[in-house]
C-alpha cells in the first residue's frame, strides 16, 4: 500500500509548525512518532497535502522537573519514558501503561503525544479504502450510518490509547498550542465524547506538554489484549492513589477514557466505581473479542488491578 | 543412538540460514529484470454479481499503462486440482464470486500508475444474492453460486467400513459432540508474488510455489501452451503451510500481462490482498459419534463434517478428507462412517493447510477424553489402546510400517511427567495430550515420484540436480546433506539445482510430506547409483575389491586395510580420461494404491509410510477471564530418522507456535464476505512472548522405506498440538468446549453453559 501524495515539512520551531499548517490551509497533519498515522495514511483515512514533522522541535521532546509539576514533552518517545526516574518514582500506573504500550520496537519510535492524539479504533473502519468502498462509508467516514451496528447514527469506535487512562488517573494537564492561543486544560477535557470525532481540537493545535502534578502515588495498570504484546488494549484499567484519593479510568470500550473518582478504595466504593463506569458504556462488537465479555471484564479488571496496588501499599 | 552415519542425523546449520539470517536471500518480490513492469489487481467489491460490461479504454489511454488484461484475454479454461472440480476461470468471466476475486490486471511503469488505470477500468456489475455460511447454503433456496454443484455442494466425500449402526447399537457408550473451528489464514511471512517474463514464444516464472512441476502443467493448462514453454523457476519461499501449493490467480494474471507487454511483469500482493485473494483455511463444523466397549475400546465412528469452501473447488475433496485420515491414520476402529461436505459460499478461495482439520482433531481427541473419563480412564490409557501399531491397517487400508503410536505417547508422557502431574493438578491447572498419524506423500499419479541426477564435476565436487522444493522448512538442505552422507564428500563440496521446470525431473512437491521421504529417497539412489559407479573406477585403479571400498571425507579408502587410500577426484578425472563421466540418476515412487481416488475410491494404500506423533500441553486457566496460558508443552514426533535433528527441531517449535499456541488466538472474522482482519495486527498469530517452554522430542522409528529411515520432519506436531492444548484446557475446566479458537470470551461462554445444564 502507498499512501497518496504529500509535502513534508520539518519546522524548527511551534510558530513555524503551526505557520506551514495554516499555509497548507488546513490540509496537512502533524507527524509525531508516526505509528498511527503512517498506517492511517496508508489506508487512505487520512490524505494530506502535507506532513508537518514534529520530531525535530527540540523543547517538545523533553522532560522536566518544574518543582510542583512534572512536564512531559508530547514527542517523548514511549521506550525513554518508561525507563524515565521521575516517571518511575512518581507514577506506578503511568509507567505500567507506557511498558503495556504495544511493543519495544514500536516503543521506541511511538511518543506519548501520539498515543494521546491516536484516533479512535473501529474493525469496520480501520481497513483499506478497496475495504471501505467494498462495504460502504459508515458514520467516521462521512456515511448515514455505523457499519458495526447496522443503522446506528452514532459512532461506537474504540480509544485504545494506553496512555491516557494510567495519565488521567494521575489528573495530568495538557497545553495545547494553536494558531490563536496557547491553552491549558485538564487531560479529561480534551474527549469529545465522540467517537466519530474524539477530540476538542482547534484546527491547527499542537499538543505541546503534558503536565502531571508532582505528587508520588501509588498505581497501576492492566490491558486486557489476546497476545502478550503489540495488540491495542481490548479493555484497559488504571488506577492511582494520590492524597488519601483514588482515580479509576477505564478505556478502550468507548471514545474516551471513563473516570472515576473514589476516597478510599474499599470493595464497596470499587462496586460503586465501576457501576458508574457500566452506566456509561456500550461496546459493541467492533473489536476481536465479545462485546458483552468486555464489559463483564470491567469490574474484574478493575477489581484486581485496585486490589493488587492497595496491596503492595501494605 | 548410536552414530551410523556420518552428517546424517546430526545438529547441522541449514545451508539456506545464513542467506536467511543476514537478508541477503531473495525472494520474488525482491527480483529486477530489465524493463520489469508492475502490475496491479482489479479486484470484485462484491462478494456476488454479474459482470455486465468491462471497459478499459480510459486505463489503456493512461501513459506508462503498457498492458491491461480481462478474462476475454484467457483462454476459458478453468483451474481445479480434479477434472470434476474444475470451476475457477481464474480472471472472472462473467461472474465474481467473492470480494477481491480477480477481474482484471494492469502492468504499468510504476506502481501509481498501475493503481491509477485501476481507477480508470469501468466494470458494470448487476449485484446478486450471496450467501455466506455453509449450512445456509446448503438450504433449498439458497442462492446458487455455480450452476454444476446444486445446493451448492461442492463435493461430498463419503466413506463406509463396516458395520457402523449395528456396533454402536452394542456400544457400552456412545457419545456425539458437535463442533465448530473459525476459519484461519496461513499469515506467511512473505506474501504472494510472481514474476513472468515472456520472450519468444517461451514464459519464465518466480513465485513461492510448493512444486514447481505440478505448477507449471496448471499454468500450461490454463494458458493453452506446451508445457516446455512454461518454467517455473527457483526461488526462495518465504512460508506455505499449504497456501503456495496451487496455482494462484495472480500468476495467470502476471502471465497474460508479461505475454500482452512483451516485457517481463512483476505483481506483489499488499497484505490485505494475500489474506483475502489468495487461499486460505476452511471453517470446520464437525459432528462427531463415538461408540466405545467398556474397557475404552472404539468400536464404531459416524462423522458429518461441513467445510466452508468459499466460492470454489480449489484442493475440494482432498480438503474434505484429510482431516478423517490423519485420525484414521492414528487409532483403530473397525465401524467408521466419514461424511464431509464442501460447501461453496461467497467467500475468500480456501485450501489445504499444513494444521487443517481443527475442529475435527481436537473435536474427536476432546470426546476421547470425555469417555474415558466416563469410563473412569486415564486419557493416555484409552489412546494406547486404540492407537495403531505396525503391521496393521488403517480403516480404508493402509499399512502400518513403521512407528505406531504407542511409542511418541510413552516418550510425551514420561517427559511431562504425566502421571504426576495429572495426580497434583489444582484449580485451573490441566495438563492434556493430542495424538495424530500423518501421511509421507499421497496419490498423484506419476507425479507421486522424484527423480533426481547427480553429476562428479572435476575437483571432486558434485552437482545433484532435483525437483526438491523448499518452502522454508530446509528441504534443500535436507536433500545436500544426504548426498554428503553417500558420496563422502563435505556439504560445501555438493551444489545443488532444484525446483527448475526446465532443468530438474519431476518431484511430487513439498506437500503431502513427500520431501525427505520421496524426494529424499531419490536423491540418496542417485547419489548411491554415482558411488557405486565412483568405487567400480577405484577397484579398477586401486586394484582392490570394490566391496571392501568406501568414500569418506573426499577420499577413496580401504574398509579393511587403513594403508589404501586415494583422492576421489583421482578417481573422478579418470572417469573423465575414459570417457564415461560419474553421472547418476535415482528416482523413487513411493509404493501407494494408485487406484484410490478421494471420492470414487478411498480405499487402499494412501501412503509410502506414516509418521506418528503425540503433544502433551499444560495450561493454567483463570475462571474468572477465560484466559488460558500454555506454561510447558511437549512433542514427541516420529519422523522415522532425523536427516537433521536441528531442523527437524525448529519444526516441531514453530508448529506448537502455528497449533498448539495459534488454538487461543487465531480465527479470520468476517462481515458479509468481507474479512475484519486482513491484516497481522487483528490476525493475531501468536507472539513470541506468548509461546510456552517447548520440549521436542524425536522418536526414531527408522522407517524402512525412508531414505535413512526418515519419513517427515515435524507435521504430526501442528496437526495435534491444538488437540493437547484443547484436551488440557477440558481437563482444568471440565466443561466441553466446542468452539474453537479458545478466546477467553468463548472460555466463559463454555463456563456459563455448563452451569445451565451439560457437564461433562
Amino acid at each position: 500500500m502507498i499512501t497518496s501524495k504529500f509535502e513534508f515539512r520539518s519546522p524548527k520551531d511551534v510558530e513555524e509548525a503551526v505557520r506551514l499548517y495554516r499555509e497548507f490551509q488546513g490540509e496537512a497533519v502533524y507527524l509525531s512518532g508516526g505509528t498511527d498515522l503512517v498506517p492511517r495514511m496508508k489506508l487512505g483515512l487520512e490524505k494530506p497535502k502535507a506532513v508537518i514533522d514534529l520530531k525535530r522541535i527540540v523543547p517538545l521532546t523533553t522532560v522536566e522537573d518544574q518543582g510542583d509539576w512534572i512536564r512531559i514533552g508530547p514527542l517523548a518517545r514511549i521506550f525513554d519514558l518508561k525507563q524515565n526516574d521521575l516517571v518511575g518514582d512518581y507514577f506506578p500506573a503511568l509507567e505500567a501503561s507506557l511498558e503495556a504500550t504495544s511493543c519495544e520496537s514500536l516503543q521506541m519510535r511511538g511518543t506519548i503525544g501520539g498515543n494521546l492524539l491516536q484516533n479512535s479504533r473501529c474493525l469496520f473502519y480501520n481497513q483499506s479504502e478497496f475495504w471501505r468502498r467494498s462495504k460502504g462509508f459508515c458514520l467516521k467516514m462521512g456515511g448515514e450510518s455505523c457499519n458495526a451496528v447496522p443503522g446506528a447514527k452514532t459512532c461506537f469506535a474504540n480509544y485504545c490509547s494506553d496512555n491516557a487512562p494510567a495519565l488521567c488517573t494521575l489528573s495530568a494537564e495538557i497545553e495545547l498550542s494553536g494558531p490563536d492561543e496557547v491553552r491549558r486544560l485538564n487531560l479529561e477535557e480534551l474527549y469529545t465524547n465522540k467517537a466519530d470525532k474524539p477530540f476538542d481540537l482547534q484546527p491547527g493545535e499542537i499538543l505541546t506538554a503534558i503536565f502531571v502534578p508532582k505528587k508520588k502515588s501509588i498505581g497501576g495498570y492492566e490491558k486486557l489484549r489476546v497476545r502478550g504484546a503489540i495488540d491495542y488494549p481490548l479493555l484497559s484499567a488504571a488506577f492511582s492513589f494520590v492524597d488519601g484519593t483514588g482515580k479509576l479510568a477505564i478505556g478502550a470500550v468507548g471514545p474516551k477514557p471513563y473516570v472515576v473518582e473514589m476516597k478510599q478504595p474499599s470493595h464497596d466504593a470499587i462496586g460503586e466505581a465501576v457501576e458508574v463506569v457500566l452506566k456509561q458504556v456500550r461496546p459493541v462488537g467492533n473489536t476481536v473479542l465479545d462485546p458483552d465479555y468486555r464489559k463483564r471484564m470491567i469490574p474484574v479488571l478493575a477489581g484486581r488491578l485496585i486490589n493488587k496496588v492497595m496491596e503492595g501499599a501494605k | 543412538m548410536d552414530r551410523e552415519y556420518t552428517i546424517v542425523g546430526t545438529r547441522m546449520t541449514r545451508t539456506d540460514s545464513l542467506a536467511k539470517v543476514t537478508g541477503s536471500a531473495s525472494f520474488t518480490a525482491d527480483l529486477k529484470l530489465p524493463r520489469m513492469l508492475c502490475a496491479k489487481v482489479l479486484r470484485s467489491p462484491h462478494p456476488h454479481a454479474k459482470i455486465l460490461n468491462i471497459d478499459t479504454s480510459r486505463a489503456l489511454r493512461l501513459p506508462g499503462v503498457k498492458a491491461v488484461v480481462t478474462a476475454a484475454d484467457a483462454h476459458g479454461v478453468k483451474w481445479g486440482v480434479f477434472k470434476y472440480t474444475q470451476d475457477h476461470p481464474m480472471i472472472a468471466v462473467d461472474r465474481v464470486r467473492y470480494v477481491g476475486e480477480d477481474v482484471a490486471g494492469v502492468a504499468a511503469a510504476d506502481e501509481e500508475t498501475a493503481l491509477e488505470a485501476l481507477d480508470l477500468i469501468q466494470v458494470d456489475y448487476e449485484p446478486l444474492p450471496a450467501v455466506f455460511n455453509p449450512e445456509d447454503a446448503m438450504k433449498k433456496d439458497a442462492p446458487l453460486i455455480h450452476e454444476e454443484y446444486a445446493n451448492n455442494i461442492n463435493v461430498h466425500v463419503h466413506i463406509e467400513v463396516g458395520e457402523v449402526d449395528e456396533a454402536f447399537g452394542q456400544a457400552h457408550l456412545v457419545r456425539e459432540d458437535t463442533f465448530h473451528a473459525a476459519g484461519e489464514a496461513y499469515s506467511t511471512l512473505e506474501p504472494y508474488a510472481t514474476v513472468a517474463s515472456y520472450a519468444n514464444g517461451y514464459l519464465d516464472l518466480w513465485m513461492p510455489n510448493a512444486a514447481p512441476h505440478v505448477r507449471a502443467k496448471a499454468l500450461s493448462n490454463l494458458l493453452k501452451m506446451p508445457l516446455n514453454k512454461v518454467r517455473v523457476r527457483r526461488i526462495n519461499v518465504g512460508g506455505h503451510f499449504g497456501s503456495r501449493s496451487e496455482v494462484s490467480p495472480g500468476d495467470l494474471v502476471t502471465s497474460l500481462l508479461s505475454m500482452k507487454a512483451g516485457c517481463p511483469v512483476k505483481l506483489v500482493l499488499t497484505r490485505e490482498e494475500n489474506a483475502a485473494c489468495t487461499r486460505q483455511v476452511h471453517d470446520i463444523q464437525a459432528t462427531i459419534k463415538t461408540g466405545v466397549k467398556k474397557d475404552g475400546t472404539i468400536t464404531a465412528k459416524e462423522f458429518r463434517v461441513v467445510y466452508d469452501g468459499g466460492a470454489y473447488s480449489s484442493t475440494g475433496p482432498i480438503a474434505a478428507s484429510i482431516p478423517y485420515y490423519v485420525y484414521e491414520e492414528a487409532y483403530r476402529f473397525p465401524n467408521v462412517r466419514y461424511n464431509g461436505y464442501r460447501v461453496i459460499t461467497n467467500k475468500g478461495i480456501r485450501g489445504m493447510y499444513g494444521a487443517h482439520g481443527r475442529a475435527f482433531l481436537c473435536g474427536n481427541e476432546m470426546q476421547l477424553d470425555m469417555i474415558a473419563r466416563e469410563l473412569g480412564m486415564d486419557p493416555m490409557e484409552i489412546r494406547l489402546k486404540n492407537g495403531l501399531k505396525v503391521g496393521e491397517e488403517t480403516a480404508t487400508k493402509s499399512v502400518i510400517i513403521s512407528g505406531g503410536l504407542e511409542e511418541p505417547i510413552r516418550r510425551a508422557a514420561e517427559q511431562a511427567n504425566w502421571t504426576e502431574k495429572r495426580a497434583g493438578l489444582t484449580e485451573g491447572e490441566g495438563i492434556g495430550m493430542g495424538c495424530v498419524a500423518v501421511m509421507c506423500g499421497f496419490p498423484m499419479g506419476f507425479r507421486s515420484g522424484s527423480a533426481c541426477y547427480v553429476k562428479l564435476n572435476d575437483d571432486g565436487q558434485a552437482t545433484i540436480v532435483t525437483g526438491i522444493c523448499d518452502t522454508g522448512m530446509g528441504n534443500e538442505s535436507m536433500a545436500i546433506q544426504i548426498a554428503s552422507e553417500v558420496l563422502g564428500i563435505p556439504v560445501e563440496d555438493i551444489s545443488l539445482v532444484n525446483a527448475d521446470t526446465v532443468v530438474t525431473n519431476l518431484d511430487p512437491g513439498a506437500y503431502s510430506q513427500a520431501a525427505s521421504f520421496v524426494g529424499g529417497n531419490a536423491v540418496k539412489r542417485a547419489c548411491e547409483d554415482a558411488k557405486r559407479q565412483i568405487l567400480g573406477f577405484a577397484a579398477t585403479k586401486m586394484n582392490h575389491p570394490a566391496e571392501d571400498l568406501d568414500i569418506r571425507d573426499r577420499t577413496i579408502i580401504s574398509k579393511t586395510d587403513p594403508s589404501k587410500s586415494m583422492p576421489m577426484r583421482w578417481i573422478v578425472r579418470e572417469a573423465f580420461f575414459q570417457g564415461k563421466p560419474i553421472a547418476a540418476t535415482g528416482a523413487y515412487m513411493p509404493k501407494v494404491d494408485f487406484q484410490r481416488e478421494w471420492i470414487k475410491k478411498p480405499y487402499g494404500q494412501m501412503a509410502g509410510t506414516f509418521s506418528f506423533g503425540c503433544s502433551v500441553a499444560e495450561v493454567t486457566v483463570d475462571k474468572e477471564t477465560g484466559q488460558i496460558r500454555i506454561p510447558h508443552f511437549v512433542a514427541a514426533h516420529d519422523c522415522g530418522n532425523p536427516i537433521n535433528t536441528m531442523a527437524v527441531e525448529g519444526q516441531i517449535e514453530g508448529s506448537v507456535q502455528q497449533a498448539g499456541v495459534a488454538v487461543l488466538t487465531e480465527e479470520t472474522r468476517w462481515t458479509e464476505g468481507l474479512l475484519l482482519n486482513p491484516d497481522l495486527l487483528e490476525y493475531k498469530v501468536p507472539l513470541a512472548c506468548d509461546m510456552p517452554e517447548i520440549e521436542p522430542l524425536i522418536v526414531c522409528s527408522n522407517d524402512p522405506e525412508g531414505p535413512f529411515g526418515a519419513k517427515e520432519g515435524g507435521l504430526t506436531t501442528r496437526m495435534n498440538a491444538y488437540s493437547a492444548v484443547v484436551c488440557a484446557a477440558h481437563n482444568a475446566l471440565g466443561v466441553p468446549l466446542n468452539e474453537f479458537p479458545l478466546t477467553p470470551d468463548r472460555v466463559l461462554k463454555a463456563l456459563d453453559a455448563a452451569k445451565g445444564g451439560d457437564k461433562s
